[in-house]
This record gives structure tokens, sequence and C-alpha cells, in this order.
């Protein structure tokens, strides 16, 4: 019954899109206005009755839905019976939709543009959702009947069954699918040629949100893999990392060179190719990642039916796109203030740098594609491939991000310059003496340096507009320097944590103490416990330092009865310059394997992700 | 010049579907990855008996006969699903040479499996260090091999044979 | 018999003594265990997904760092353990594209197009009227 509803929402969703469509092509008539607005609200509305028919479904355990009866179990908490629903493929897929209709409904709402430019907007994002809607019913339904009669479900995938990754696919979701909007605004004004100041400011905002959500889902993603995975990290350059990190790339790159356009009134078409290629790689990240052509630790059931049918989508959608940005590229204006350094040539250098990265993950995420097609051989290409070509790629990018504070926007003429020189100077021999009295590392000095930099220029540009304008309009003038000093923050914790991280090995008794570093540890007890879904073997250790009682740690590991995978959940102790990570293993004579692995500075990437937040939330809100 | 510019990114997103749907069409399976041994010589090794450890023989008095090789243990599951294939193969294929390798396991408990199961091999060795595993790049169970009668590997499959497998794939190699 | 020898010839003999005995002294064990974590982070581990031999805990794992430590032991090179695995379980196994004539293309490429924008960039630099 409940699947039945849910179905019918869908269809009718769709059924409700087409009218959206062909209404606008008979929109002389001032009737068919309130048609089209009349059908877009009441696509959502059967979008939103269909999602939650298969949420109800998910909560009340209804076992006759498939899909249902694929990915939940009566025996599963409320919250992730909820959040079951887009756990899965199918699932996550109606969300996609939900979500894409959520961005049409609250789009149309948006004053600002002009009324015919809106609703081409309008229509190719119904377009869009056609087309993913079309993807859904013909090969992902999730409301299939369950041909057989069963009171008891398969479970969810326990890895799943997580607060951070419950509510990561909603957020991650609301970046990755916003930038379809993203699309069809750069569409909307290629085709009818009004890519003017209103279409900057509207898109600018929008992208700024998708951008904002897709860093926030990232960075949940993140922190899940690194308390969840008890591998000690926190990004593997895993491929369904990476393919979520290049329309990030693209989204990062797209907000910045909207900044120039506003300055310039130029460069729009690059930022019309930005704003198309974020979207076509968030389709090809779906495409790879629900192909199950590649292998990742965050896997979705593989499906080539699925894949082709996505890489159709992928190919009709960018290919058209691309196919309108060759016709109607607008003229480019070569007047472009390109001064040997300003604010804009900083800008376009930094752009380039973030396509050529977005650029090169493409290439090693899908070059053992090719090969293999081609030889027929199997190859890897995993971090140390990205880690030696990305980060010295990036290495400019950041640089440039350093001096960009004393950079103006019309002229050659350096700001202030003496007391950045100095100030540069300044940190860099301190960082220099102390990490060659310490640990010498050059990547470690190298981030650091570049770090500290980007923080003091952006703190001493903050300081300087402070004193010019009294704290006046302060977030106007220095929102994004207090993005810049996020990015210095989280450079500084990635260089620290993936740099000076240590790992040891120990195996140890009930109550015996090991020492590592400055922090010694004691095995108290082991408990098994048996919870609703899961067993629970739990090891309590008692954390000193120097003598001192920090705190209890609690590492487990967990069996799900249901679907009997073993999971790990890490025990960590934040402490504000280092984590202290325990992953407990596997016993031998009466003595546990424990892995320790000592992560200075991680809380400073986390720190400098939510002050990026933060900035890009004040970017979208001031005026 | 700068039109050029414009049709880069059009043909990347064509070269990139060309590439997917070519390795979606060839059925590829990502967590299968193709040996490192296909088409090379089977490398030389001793096997023990696994019912006689005083009985060993080095594969390179097997050469002139066609080969199937086939990694089991007691303790693998899925082995146990595949095994009864092996004597169908044996009926329809007399002419090939049927190698086990007990693969890390317990001399006892693998004489127990064989005994229970039935034992469908001409020959079973045993590999309880998993050293002629490690030759053969063995990292699941179970592995299957083909060598032809030149000693060169023809063919390998990762996981449980079945029915569909060993009448498709493994005909031109057998014959 | 001529026992005379000159100082630079001593040295000389020294020097390869020296050499002989380093290379003969097994690696100490902790230069082992780095020795370890360096080439077993850039495995993966075969029965994983995605993870590397070094932070995995399958048996799979277990197994080839002992084989690993064992042919360090056995005084072999980081190279020759590498071929040996990549023989036996092909180059899926490695994490680091290997650099050979397929591969090349995937390491120079993005600095190749890093180097090239930069000159593109210059080009329209100087092509600017610079207005002050």
């Amino acid at each position: 019954m409940i699947s039945l509803i849910g179905f019918s929402g869908l269809i009718l969703s769709f059924i409700f899109n087409v009218i959206v469509i062909v209404s606008y092509y008979y929109k002389i008539n001032q009737r068919f206005n309130h048609i089209f607005y009349l059908a877009l609200y009441c696509s959502l509305f059967f979008m939103c009755l269909s999602f939650f028919a298969l949420m109800f479904a998910y909560i009340s355990s209804d076992f006759s839905n498939f899909n249902v009866f694929q990915n939940s179990h009566s025996s599963k908490p409320l919250l992730y019976k909820i959040t079951g629903t887009w756990g899965n493929h199918e699932g996550s897929m109606l969300l996609w939709l939900l979500i894409m209709s959520l961005y049409n409904v609250f789009f149309s709402f948006n004053i600002t543009l002009e009324d015919h430019v809106r609703k081409l907007t309008i229509v190719f994002q119904s377009f869009l959702y056609l087309c993913f809607s079309l993807f859904v019913i013909l090969t992902s339904n999730p409301f299939l009947v369950n041909s057989i009669d069963s009171n008891e479900g398969l479970g969810l995938n326990p890895i799943l069954q997580d607060p951070a990754l419950a509510i990561h696919p909603p957020v991650l979701y609301i970046g990755y699918v916003g930038f379809s909007l993203i699309l069809s605004l750069a569409l909307a004004g290629l085709i009818l040629n009004q890519l003017d100041n209103l279409w900057i400011q509207v898109i600018k905002r929008w992208a700024m949100f998708c951008w904002l959500m897709l860093t926030g889902g990232i960075a949940l993603g993140s922190y899940w893999a690194y308390y969840e995975l008890g591998w000690g990290g926190w990004w593997f350059w895993d491929p369904v990392e990476n393919v979520s990190l290049m329309p990030w790339i693209t989204g990062l790159a797209l907000v910045h060179s909207l900044m120039i356009t506003k300055q310039e009134q130029l460069l729009k078409r690059w930022v019309v190719f930005l704003s198309i290629l974020c979207f076509s790689l968030s389709i090809l990240g779906t495409f790879l990642v629900r192909s199950g052509i590649l292998t990742s630790v965050h896997s979705f059931a593989a499906d080539a039916s699925r894949g082709i049918f996505i890489l159709i989508l992928f190919l009709t959608i960018t290919g058209f796109s691309f196919i309108i940005f060759i016709l109607k590229s607008p003229h480019s204006n070569k007047q472009i203030n390109l001064l040997f350094i300003n604010k804009t040539s900083a800008l376009i250098i930094n752009n380039i740098v973030m396509l050529i990265a977005c650029i090169t993950i493409l290439l090693g995420t899908i070059y053992p594609i090719i090969i293999e097609v081609l030889t027929n051989k199997r190859m890897s290409v995993g971090a140390p491939y990205y880690n030696s070509t990305v980060l010295p790629i990036l290495l400019p990018g950041f640089l440039i991000m350093s001096i960009a504070p004393m950079l103006s926007w019309q002229s050659n003429k350096l700001d202030k310059i003496k007391n950045y020189i100095y100030i540069l100077i300044v940190i860099s021999i301190l960082t220099l003496l102390i990490t060659y009295l310490t640990k010498f590392n050059i990547w470690g000095f190298t981030g650091t340096i570049l770090g500290l930099w980007i923080i003091a220029a952006s703190l001493l540009s903050i300081l300087h507009n402070c004193l010019k304008y009294k704290f006046k309009k302060f977030f106007i003038y220095n929102n994004a320097l207090i993005a810049h000093m996020g990015v210095g923050i989280m450079i500084i914790g990635i260089t620290f944590s993936s740099i000076f991280q240590t790992k040891n090995n120990f195996t140890i008794q009930t109550g015996e103490i090991v020492n590592s570093g400055q922090y010694s540890l004691q095995l108290k007890n082991l408990k098994i416990e048996e919870k609703n879904n899961f067993q629970e073997l739990l090891g309590i250790f008692l954390l000193h330092k120097k003598n001192e009682f920090l705190t209890t740690i609690k590492s487990s590991k967990r069996y799900y009865y249901v679907s009997k995978v073993i999971t790990t959940e890490a025990g960590i102790y934040h402490d504000w310059f280092q984590d202290f990570y325990l992953v407990l293993g596997n016993e031998k004579n009466n003595k546990w394997s424990i892995t320790i692995y000592h992560n200075p500075l991680v809380s400073f990437i986390w720190i400098g992700v939510m002050i990026m937040i933060f900035s890009g939330m004040v970017g979208i809100f001031k005026r | 010049m700068n039109k050029i510019f414009l049709f880069v990114p059009l043909i990347l997103v064509m070269l990139i579907s060309i590439f997917c749907l070519v390795f979606l069409l060839q059925g590829k399976d990502p967590s299968k990855p193709p040996s490192a041994l296909l088409y090379k010589n089977l490398p030389d090794f001793d096997i023990i008996n696994l019912f006689d450890d005083a009985d060993v023989i080095s594969n390179k008095d097997l050469k002139g006969r066609i080969m199937l090789i086939n990694f089991f243990a007691s303790w693998c599951s899925p082995c146990k699903v595949e095994h009864p294939l092996f004597f169908e193969i044996k009926k329809k294929y007399p002419n090939i040479l049927l190698i086990g390798i007990d693969y890390k396991d317990k001399q006892e408990e693998a004489i127990n499996y064989l005994n229970t199961m039935g034992n469908p091999y001409d020959y079973v060795g045993m590999d309880n260090k998993g050293l002629i595993g490690l030759e053969l790049g063995v990292f699941g169970l179970p592995e299957t091999f083909i060598v032809n009668s030149k000693g060169i590997i023809t063919y390998k499959h990762l996981g449980p044979l079945t029915k569909k497998i060993i009448t498709n794939e493994f005909a031109p190699f057998i014959q | 018999m001529n026992l005379h020898l000159s100082s630079n010839k001593l040295v000389l003999i020294i020097f390869n003594l020296l050499i002989l005995l380093f290379s003969t002294i097994a690696l100490s064990d902790e230069a082992i265990d780095d020795k370890v974590k360096k080439i077993t982070s850039n495995l993966r581990c075969m029965t994983c997904q995605n993870q590397t031999i070094y932070d995995s805990d399958a048996d799979f794992s277990k197994n080839i760092r002992q084989i690993v430590r064992q042919k360090l032991i056995d005084n072999q090179s980081e190279k020759e353990i590498i071929n040996f695995l990549v023989a036996r379980y092909s180059e899926y196994i490695v994490f680091t594209p290997q650099f050979n004539r397929r591969n090349i293309f995937l390491w120079i490429f993005p600095f190749l197009i890093f180097a090239l924008s930069f000159v593109f960039f210059i080009f329209r630099l100087k092509k600017n009227p610079t207005k002050q």
C-alpha cells in the first residue's frame, strides 16, 4: 500500500514536471503562467509524498517493500531506520530527486532575476529532474514489492549505523545535487544571452550555498572515516572521496571567479564553463560510484545496467551543455586587467591551479579504467600518486593565498607591503629554527610555513581594515580574509596530522600498562555488551599523561548479527594539540593487540573547516 | 584558436564516456583483478602429497598435460559450493589433470574434508604455509588456474566456479 | 713482498673494508620496521577495499608484511621486493603507479599542463597593455 502511494507520487511528480516544461512553451497566455508555477509546486508536493512514503515504510519496518526488506531490520534503532531511507542506492536517488525538486521550488521564489531568465532556469532544472527521475523509475525503483512474504529484513550495512554518516548523505547531496541548479542557471543565462550583473549576483549566492554544503558533507564524511574505519587517517584518496573532491574544487574555483567577475565584469565565459563543469563532475562521480566501476571503502551495490544508464545521462546532459556552451559562448572581452600582480591575476592563477588539480585527480581516478580497457591489466593509482602530483601543483596556489591580502584590485601597487614582509620573514625564521631543532621534514616545513603565512597575512589585513574602517561593516571587508585564515589553520592541521603521525602496535593484558610517548595506557577491563542489533566487545582503557589521570577511553569492536559484519570503533581522546587514537585489535593468548596513533593537530582541520563554513554563511547573507 | 579550446571539454566528455562504456560492456568486475601470471609460464614448485608426506613431486614432471589447479581449504566455505563441480569436470574432460592444493590448512582437517566431500582430484598437494599460493599470487580462496600442455597459464578464475563458467569460459582452454 | 702501501691506497682499502662491513651487517630492528612501514604502506591489501597492507589487519596483509620483513632481513632491496610482489599479484598491488612507458602520461600530464598554462599566462601578461 505504502509502496503504491510512494510510486504514484514519483510518477505524478514526473508528470507535473512535464507540465512545467510544456506550459513554458505556451507562456503567451497569462493563464499558463499560473499553471507553470502550480505544476512546479505540485511536483514538489508529490515528490515529498513519495519520499516520506519510503521513509514511513522504513520507520514502520514494512517488509512488503523490497527496498526496506533488503536494507532494514526491525531491531534497528529508530534513528537509523529513518536515515536508512537514504542509506542505500535507491533511497539515496530518491533523496537526490527530492533535493533537485526543492532547489527548483526555492529558486522560483527568487525575485532578483528577470522573469524570463528565472523561468528558463526552472525549465532546465525540471528537465534535469526528468532525466534523473527516469533513471530512478526505470532502474532503481525503491518501491518494488517484495515477492517473498517476510517478517524480517536483511539489515542495513552496519558501517552506516553511525550518527555522522547518517546525516552525511543529505548534507553532501544538498551540495552535490545543488550544482544542477547552477548548471540550469548557466544554461538559461547562455541561451537568453543574459549573463548580466543580476545573473552573477544570483548565481554567486546559490553557488556559494552549494559549495558550503558540499564542504560540510565532505568534512562529515572524512570525520566519520577518521573514527569509524580505525585506520588512523581521515583522507585516503579513495576513489569515492576523489569523486566528491572534484566538484568541490571546481565549485571553489567558481565561487572565486565569481568574485573577479563582480570586480571586473569579465571572464564570463570562464564562469559559465565552471558552472557546467561542477554538475558534470557530480554526475560523473555518481556514475563512477554507482556503477561499481571502482573499488572503494564506501561502496554501493553495483549494477552495470544502472551504470550504463547514468553514463548515458552524463553524456546527454554534459554533451548538451557543452554544445550550448560552444554555440552561445559569450565573446571574451580581451581587456582583462591582468597586471603582473594584482588581485585579479592572483585569482586567475589560483583558478588555473585548482582546475589543474581537479584534472589531475580526474586523470588518476579514471586512468586505471582506461588502462584496463586498453591492455586488460589492472593497476592502482593511490595516495602516493596524488600526494606527489596534486600537492606540488597546489603549492603555488597556497603561496599566492599568503600574499593575496597585500595585493590590490586595480593597480600593481602593493599595499603596506613592509609590514607584511617583516611579519612573513619573522615567521619564516622562527619556523625554520623550530623545525631545524626538532624533526626536520621538507613537506612538514613547507606546509607549516605556508599555513602560518596565510594566517598571518590574513590577520594583518584584518587589522589594517579594522584600523581603517573602525569595525564598520566588519564582515563585508574581512569575510574572505576570515575564510582564508580557516584555510591556513586547516593546512597546518593537515600537514601535522599526516606527516608527524606516529603509529605503534602493542599487546596488552588486563591491568597491564603500556607507555606511548607522554601517555601511558592501562587496560582496565574488557566486557561484552549485548545491544539490540549488535554485540560489542568493549575495551575500557585508562589514559594517563605524565602520571596524571586524563580520561577513560573506550575502544570497541562490534559484531552485527544480521549482516555478520565486524566493525571497529576507534577510541579517541581529543587534546587540543594532539589526538590520542586507539584501535582494538585481535586477541592471542589472552593478550590483545592494540594500535595507538598520535595524530597531532587533527582538531585544526575541523576548526579550519568550521571557520570556512562560517565565513561562507556570512558571505551568503551579507549584502 | 580560442574556438578550439571550447571543444576540449566536449571531446574529453566523449572520451571518458567511451572508455567507461567499453569497460562496462566487457563485463569486467572491479573486485576481481586479472592475474599477473596470465599467459606466463607456470612457476616451478614442489608439492608434497597431502596423504603421504614422503611423496613429493615437482610440477615440472607434470608438463605435457593440461592441468587444472584448484586452491581450496577446509575452512573455506565457498570452496564447498564449487567442490561437486570438479566431479563433473572429471567426467566431462577425462584427459585433464586435476590438481588440488590445500592452502593454509591443517593436514588432518583437509583429509577429513576430502573424505566427507569426496576427492575429485588426481593429485592433492599440501601448501600449509601458503608458499605455492604466494608463487601463484593467490589471495582469496577458491582460485582456479588452467595450465596448457606447454606449461603456460591460460586462465584464472577467482571465487567459486559455477556450471555456467565451466561451460562458457573453460571450454576453449580445456579441449 | 713489498708491503709498502701508499697512504692513498690504505685509505681506499679501509674504505672498502668499511663498505663491506656495513653491507654485511644486517639492518637493525628499528630500521627494518621503518622499511617495512615504507614498503607496505604502498601496497594494496588485495582482500580489503582500498586499504594499505600497512594499515590492514587482514590475514593477507599480515602474511605479506611477514614476507616483506623476511626479505628485508635477507638483504633484498625495496625494488626487488616490489618486483617480486608485482610479478605475482600484478601491478594492482602497488598504490604508486610504476614509472614506465604505459604510465608516463599519468605522471607527466599534470605537470605538463601546469607548465603550459603558466607559459600561456605569462604570454597573456605581456600582450596586455600595462596601465598604471
